[in-house]
């Protein structure tokens, strides 16, 4: 029901901070795909997530999107700018869930700076499948297999080209 | 462009020298047969006969004065002439360009693989140049346990080695050409990043010094196309591959360096542990659509010979350096894989046949082409000259007046004939013999195999298997031929890659007809005489023991006891380079965890699972290439709560869309939570 709100859990955050029921199951959701399991853990995120922006949490899209964006501008710090993009969120999360930062506990991205040697880690984690692509076409080669042939039949065009075929 | 004009000057002479002897010899030899054969006239199967003697003759005498010039050019020690090589101080200067180093893989092991990539990784940062490599696994993986394994070993190779940004995994969802095509989509993609490519295979390892040797030697030439390293079979246990590794290690180099020395700058490729001119190969080699259907037609199913004659066509030159050293791969472990490994390269090879008068190829190309038909339809050509023989036998038992023979001038020349087998056999063993010379001579080498006592037992006991194997062989390429000329499908499921025993049963499957063969034969020879049966004892022998044979040299326990006895070693066997001796290591210390179930993995496992949906991410628009009917039942399974297993097909399509495994996840991990 919309009307029901629950209070976080965490000492570390403010009380102020409400989520809704909804809201509070996609920020779970979200943040279990981090690797944090401990429900003070879930609550302190999601009271992180939601922080400031109350007003806009009411909605679970709402409050997934602060979520996001709070996460991915850690990740950015501690990534760096190279992995900023549309990838940044699902490649950070991948070297973050590679690192088990979680077992660090809901703090480490609450924390102003992540520690250097964290982000050390972290970016070497980071999957990278490929770079960028500098996309050319291989032009598939022509090969007459019989030129006799060939010349027979450009004479009496007659029968089927004796060459390779055209992708 | 002139495609003559990269030759040294004793170009000619170097091939008139090999090739002029083959045809020489081949000549003389036929007439020998021919005079053998005319004693009493000639019948049909007699002409026959002669036919198929003077092919199988000219083969073996081609392979006999290719391992004479490769053992003199070995005695000399000079280096091949045509290509610059670098100097003392040449070689300590900076690489200026790029290479790629990419390793085509197809639902292939993944701890052999990555163990592999990371030695040689490791190898190339050991030498300071790893800045002008980069590598990349480019997985053609249709099984989904395969592809998210992969995952996850690449994953752990680039945390291990801080490989990130340098070691990349691009997987192919469309396997269109197979590995040629897989080569094509990396060069379409990334190729223009790179100034060179080194090829690898799924089981291939190169010392990082040869790759940078290679490297500079493309640099130094800028208009060699390819440099190919003949890779030295190593790292199997059973016995059958420890043969080959001998064989391989002690009688390769002297062909290889015999090929080599005739055909310099026309040389071939294999397909691997070979450094390609990427823009080149780019340019000139994409392999075009053969008309007509298989197994002629269709597209090219071994793609180096063809690449490497385009490349020479396009006015690059193609090299073989056995000397480089550094590179390696792995032999099949049993007779039946290597076998299974035959049948798909009969086939590519056959193919080739339509492309030997192709328009504007080196007349070393084409000769190429015909190399490679021959090493498989030699076999039949060898079924084909014994059973013509015994037709001709037949013939003079049955239709032929007994006092014909009697007479004198009319009698067969028995010693003319065992002189001419005495040849054939000398031509056949000679490059064992000069292998096994160089070995017995170079300072250590003999010391690394054992003793030069124990390196003579090998040969001689390698000589023995590999003649009794031989028949066995004989009969299988004999029907791959056969068949790929009647329209046989060939499979190209990856080869087996591990040391398991053989069970006796499949060995009595496997060899059931070529033990009747053998039967066969024996008693029809019996019916000409007993003096016929005794000279077809070697081939027949090797028949009617292929089980116990094939069965047994399949053994890791046979292998491992010669090597104790001290037979069969090579020397990377007792002295390890370093690279393999890492490989091996990071193979025991760094084991891959099997995936049996590849969603259920990405399901459950937290870390499979954002590496995956990350992989994903980073390749938009693969899941276009799902089958909406596969996903859907897919989706129905896993969402649905169906306790039906995903078929594999299903699985690859819940694999390729982000948005159901991200549902499916979050439907467990609810349920686990509630």
């Amino acid at each position: 029901m919309d009307s029901v709100t629950t209070m976080t859990s965490c000492p570390s955050v403010p009380s102020s901070i409400w989520a809704r029921p909804q809201s509070r199951v996609a920020l779970d959701s979200f943040f279990r795909g981090f690797g944090f399991t401990s429900e003070a853990d879930l609550s302190a995120l999601a009271a992180w997530a939601l922080d400031g922006y109350a007003a806009h949490g009411a909605q679970p899209q709402s409050a997934l999107g602060l979520a996001r964006a709070r996460v991915e501008t850690w990740l950015a710090g501690v990534l760096g700018t190279e992995h900023v993009g549309t990838s940044l969120l699902s490649r950070g999360r991948a070297a973050f869930v590679l690192c088990d930062v979680a077992s660090r506990g809901a703090r480490v991205l609450m924390q102003p700076s992540a520690p250097e040697e964290l982000c050390r880690v972290m970016r070497a984690a980071v999957p990278v499948p490929a770079p960028a692509q500098v996309t050319t076409v291989m032009p598939e080669q022509h090969l007459t297999l019989w030129p006799f042939g060939e010349m027979f039949r450009r004479w009496f065009r007659g029968a089927a080209p004796d060459v390779s075929i055209s992708r | 462009m002139d495609s003559h004009s990269f030759s040294p000057e004793s170009t000619g002479l170097r091939r008139a020298g090999v090739l002029g002897l083959a045809a020489a010899s081949t000549v003389a030899g036929t007439r020998e047969m021919q005079r053998l054969l005319s004693a009493q006239g000639t019948s049909a199967p007699e002409v026959l006969l002669l036919v198929f003697f003077a092919l199988c003759f000219g083969w073996i005498a081609l392979s006999f004065w290719t391992a004479v010039a490769g053992f003199l050019q070995s005695v000399f020690g000079e280096r091949l002439p045509g290509p610059r090589y670098p100097t003392v101080d040449e070689e300590g200067v900076p690489l200026r360009t790029r290479t790629s180093v990419v390793m085509p893989i197809h639902n292939e092991d993944p701890a052999a693989v990555f163990a592999n990539l990371q030695a040689t990784y490791e190898s190339v940062a050991a030498t300071g140049y790893l800045d002008a490599f980069d590598f990349y696994v480019l997985s053609d993986s249709t099984r989904a346990e395969a592809w998210v394994a992969e995952e996850l070993a690449w994953s752990d190779l680039c945390r291990r080695v801080g490989g990130q940004g340098r070691i990349f995994y691009r997987r192919r969802t469309d396997n269109t050409g197979k590995k040629a095509g897989n080569l094509g989509d990396f060069c379409e993609r990334w190729g223009r990043r790179y100034d060179f490519t080194v090829v690898l295979d799924a089981d291939s390892l190169m010392d990082g010094r040869t790759l940078v040797k290679m490297a500079r030697l493309m640099e130094l030439n800028p208009r060699t196309g390819i440099i190919q390293a003949p890779p030295l079979c190593v790292g199997r246990t059973t016995l059958y591959a420890r043969l080959q590794q001998f064989a391989g290690r002690v009688y390769g180099p002297v062909v290889a360096t015999g090929a080599a020395a005739w055909q310099l700058g026309e040389s071939n490729y294999w397909g691997h542990n070979a450094i390609i001119r990427t823009e080149a190969f780019i340019n000139h080699c994409g392999l075009p659509v053969l008309p007509g259907k298989q197994p002629f037609g269709g597209h090219i199913l071994s793609h180096d010979f063809v690449e490497a004659a385009l490349m020479r066509r396009a006015g690059y030159t193609v090299w073989l350096m056995p000397e480089l050293g550094g590179s390696y791969e792995q032999p099949p472990p049993n007779l039946l894989a290597y076998a299974q490994r035959d049948r798909r390269w009969c086939q590519g090879n056959l193919q080739h046949l339509s492309l030997v008068l192709a328009g504007g190829l080196h007349p070393l190309s084409r000769a190429h082409f015909l190399m490679g038909v021959m090493s498989y339809v030699a076999s039949p050509l060898w079924l084909l000259f014994l059973l013509a023989g015994l037709a001709a036998a037949l013939h003079d038992r049955f239709f032929l007046d007994v006092h014909l023979l009697e007479q004198p001038g009319l009698a067969y020349d028995a010693p003319g004939a065992l002189r001419l087998f005495a040849i054939s056999m000398g031509m056949l063993f000679t490059p064992k013999v000069l292998g096994l010379t160089l070995a017995l001579t170079r300072k250590g080498e003999a010391a690394r195999m054992g003793g030069r006592l124990k390196l003579v037992l090998s040969v001689l006991a390698e000589s023995v298997l590999a003649s009794l194997l031989a028949p066995v062989m004989m009969l299988f390429q004999s029907h791959f031929v056969f068949g790929t000329l009647l329209g046989y499908r060939v499979n190209w499921s990856s080869q087996q890659r591990e040391d398991a025993d053989l069970p006796w049963s499949e060995g009595l499957r496997r060899h059931a007809v070529h033990m009747a063969v053998g039967a066969g034969l024996f008693g029809a020879a019996l019916l000409v005489s007993p003096g016929l049966a005794a000279w077809l004892a070697p081939v027949v022998v090797g028949l009617l023991l292929a089980v116990p044979l094939t069965v047994l040299t399949a053994r890791a326990s046979l292998g491992t006891w010669a090597a104790r006895k001290g037979l069969f070693l090579i020397p990377e066997e007792t002295e390890p380079p370093g690279v393999l001796e890492r490989a091996q290591g990071i193979t025991e210390e760094f084991a891959v965890e099997p995936v049996p179930d590849a969603v259920e993995r990405v399901l459950t496992d937290a870390k499979a699972h954002a590496l995956h949906m990350a992989l994903l991410e980073s390749q938009p628009g693969l899941s276009l290439d799902t089958p909406p009917a596969a996903l859907e039942s897919a989706r129905r399974k896993l969402l649905g709560g169906l306790a039906e297993p995903l078929s594999a097909q299903e699985k690859v399509a819940a694999l390729l869309d982000a948005g159901t495994l991200a549902e499916a996840r979050e439907q467990r991990l609810t349920r686990s939570v509630s």
